[in-house]
């Protein structure tokens, strides 16, 4: 990797070999109180002190709803299966949405690989920025906190000047041709411990993670647990909606007016619908709220990580804020310890209302 | 062979599985066309149909072990998971045993031969064939769960010569339900097959004025006649959920191992390539490390029996 520092003034000269290199520039902006990730016409709309965004920006990676193919019905003919083109440039990834990107990639470029996961995510150029926690924020828990491959430049803010860590050679390119720059002095690399040391300082306590999928695993069939915990939940969907490392995804066809062609399209799907287990005559594998909620963080802290050794949360505490009931990975994995440790510190997590 | 579930061994499995997708390098959403060549109306609500690829490259790297399944698209519909029913050893041809219960399966129902549907697959692990090669064999289906294991039968049957005792216990509502039913009739009589037939209603709501000869009650009451000789054997068993846990019952009475058990599951698929998440079981998917499973990892599943 290779160490620079630019002024904040230089985001400009960055911003515009961005907009010269890529087709589309994105990048947190305001919009009322909250923050989304969007396309950036101009460096002035960018906000890289943002909290957090509604939607994480995996959206660029697997959109809402994306075309697989269309086809022609009577002759079976499939074409326009090519995954979309188009190079874009992600500005202002926070650390914990690029870990849980580098997670989607095991999925999604795993044992298979998925033709239009893969061209969304290599014709991606990413740049981080660090950032502060916020209430609620549990990604120090999941060690999200820290970040340090999947990006192409990372920018860790020095309040007057960026420590700008440069990982591919795209990377360097577009540093060399557009953006004045310079070694980083001892100074400057005592501000970024510094100010590194501050990050970690600026966490609320942790929810205790030991042993959790021991203790998942051991309290999986306790129905009353689960009822207490996922009982309220009103199967909407929302937190999987807003999570980056949810990837639950429904294949619907849409047949042309006339009838004769049409589109297969994928969009995403949630764990806590009530349909999402039910097969032929009705039998549902969830049947119940409580068995849907027990699910979900079952495949968080337990499926994934037996598969591939990583948690699917990186705490970014939105699906709290999205949940009108107070459901999140904080208060499961408290209820959880609390089975065993009776004195576990509640610890400080969202418990349900509105957007911030 | 141990079957224990290390993760590292079924990836090495997965990566051994010759796949028509990474074969051709291809998209593994996209379906292939194939022409229907063949109907059967095996009972009411069950057709038996045959297919062709259409595209000769693909045909021939479509190779398949008996349990394995494909996606079945039926365009401007959707898709569905159906177990190839078809042995391996039948070239150039898929077989699919078809119950009419929704939307997908109700419109292949409506067409007719020489019509074009697409097949994604084959996806999953099938039965430890080799595995089984040498052994005795005793297979429990229950209705429509005939649809794979029909597939290992016929492989089986292909090379006989290589298997010890093999019986098959086959269960249905009724008589009018049997699937393959003409087939098997013919079984019956054949020595290189214990076959036994069980129904839970006798009569044939269909034919009500033809008898029925053969059992009535449930798979697990035709356990006690068994002889089995649980070192030398494996079981293999699909049906409805509700099934399993009794016949696995049965089956450990015989003292047959859980890791010389195998199932196959059902759930609900979108993708059947490990990403649309709907088929998990426990740590993992029913289209990826299943649809069979040995009984020891289902039972090491949170939910999967
Ligand atoms: C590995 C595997 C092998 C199978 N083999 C066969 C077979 O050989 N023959 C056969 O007739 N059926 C088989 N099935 C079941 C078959 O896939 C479902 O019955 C089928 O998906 C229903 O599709 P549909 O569009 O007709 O029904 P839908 O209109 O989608 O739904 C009808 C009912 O089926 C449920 N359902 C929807 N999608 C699925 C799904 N993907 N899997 C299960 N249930 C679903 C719905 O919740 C609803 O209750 C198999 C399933 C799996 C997972
Ligand atoms: S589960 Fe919640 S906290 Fe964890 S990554 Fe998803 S949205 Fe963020
Ligand atoms: S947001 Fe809350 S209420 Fe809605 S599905 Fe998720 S856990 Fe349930």
């Amino acid at each position: 990797m290779i160490y620079k520092i630019i002024s904040k003034g230089a985001l400009a000269d960055l911003f515009a070999g961005l907009q010269e290199t890529y087709d589309e520039v994105v990048g947190p902006q305001e919009r009322g109180p909250a923050f989304v990730f969007d396309k950036l016409s101009s460096v002035d709309e960018v906000r890289l002190n943002y909290p957090s965004t509604i939607l994480p920006p995996t959206k660029y990676f697997l959109p809402a709803d994306e075309r697989l193919f269309r086809f022609d019905r009577s002759t079976g003919d499939v074409y326009d299966s090519e995954p979309a083109q188009g190079t874009r440039a992600i500005l202002g990834m926070h650390p914990c949405d690029i870990n849980a990107v580098l997670m989607m990639d095991e999925i999604f470029m795993g044992d298979y690989v998925d033709p239009y996961y893969e061209t969304a995510r290599k014709s991606s150029f990413i740049i981080g920025v660090s950032c502060m926690p916020e209430p609620g924020h549990l990604c120090a828990a999941f060690g999200a906190d820290e970040i340090h491959r999947g990006f192409d430049l990372f920018l860790t803010d020095l309040g007057d000047r960026y420590f700008v860590s440069c990982r591919s050679v795209p990377a360097s390119e577009l540093m060399d041709s557009y953006v004045r720059s310079c070694e980083p002095s001892a100074e400057d690399i005592n501000d970024f411990q510094e100010r590194t040391k501050r990050f970690k300082e600026a966490f609320a306590p942790m929810p205790k993670m030991d042993q959790l999928p021991l203790l998942y695993g051991a309290k999986y069939f306790d129905e009353e647990l689960w009822e207490r915990i996922g009982d309220d939940c009103l199967s909407c969907g929302a937190c999987a909606s807003v999570c980056p490392c949810c990837y639950c995804f429904d294949v619907r066809d849409k047949v042309d007016p006339g009838g004769k062609t049409g589109m297969r399209h994928r969009i995403w799907d949630s764990c806590l619908k009530s349909e999402h287990a039910e097969v032929a005559h009705g039998h549902n594998f969830r049947p119940t709220r409580a068995s849907r909620v027990r699910y979900r963080f079952f495949h968080k802290f337990v499926g994934n990580f037996s598969r591939t050794g990583k948690m699917l949360c990186v705490g970014c505490s939105r699906c709290g804020k999205a949940c009108k009931v107070g459901i999140n990975p904080g208060s499961v994995i408290e209820a959880l310890q609390k089975e065993y440790l009776p004195d576990t510190a509640g610890v400080e997590v969202f418990k349900g209302g509105g957007a911030s | 062979m141990n079957y224990l579930n290390d993760m590292s061994e079924i990836n090495l499995s997965l990566q051994d599985r010759t796949n028509a997708y990474r074969q051709l390098g291809a998209n593994p959403f996209r379906p292939w066309p194939a022409r229907i060549t063949s109907i059967t109306q095996l009972t009411p609500k069950e057709k038996l149909f045959e297919l062709r690829l259409i595209d000769e490259k693909v045909r021939e790297a479509f190779t398949f072990t008996a349990g394995q399944f494909v996606e079945l698209s039926i365009f401007g519909v959707g898709e569905a998971p159906i177990s190839i029913s078809s042995a391996p050893s039948k070239q150039g041809f898929i077989e699919l045993c078809i119950r009419e219960v929704g939307t997908v399966t109700a419109a292949i129902h409506r067409m007719q031969c020489g019509d074009v549907v697409g097949l994604r697959g084959p996806f999953g692990r099938g039965f430890p064939f080799e595995d089984m090669r040498g052994q005795d064999i005793l297979l429990v289906a229950g209705g429509l769960g005939i649809a794979p294991l029909k597939s290992l039968i016929n492989h089986i049957h292909d090379e006989r010569h290589d298997f010890g005792k093999v019986t098959i216990l086959l269960g249905a509502r009724n008589p009018s339900e049997i699937l393959f039913r003409h087939e098997f009739d013919m079984w019956k009589h054949r020595e290189d097959f214990d076959l036994i037939m069980t129904v839970d209603d006798a009569v044939d709501p269909v034919n009500p004025d033809v008898t029925w000869d053969g059992e009535v009650g449930l798979v697990t009451r035709l356990f006690d006649r068994l002889d089995i000789e649980p070192a030398h054997t494996f079981g293999v068993i699909c049906g409805p959920p509700v099934m399993y846990p009794f016949v696995v019952e049965e089956m450990r009475k015989k003292q047959l191992k859980v890791d010389r058990i195998f199932v196959s599951i059902e759930r609900r698929m979108k993708c059947g390539i490990g990403m649309c998440n709907h088929c998990a079981v426990g740590h993992q998917y029913t289209c990826i490390e299943g649809p069979v499973f040995s009984y020891w990892d289902a039972i090491n599943l949170q939910e999967a029996i």
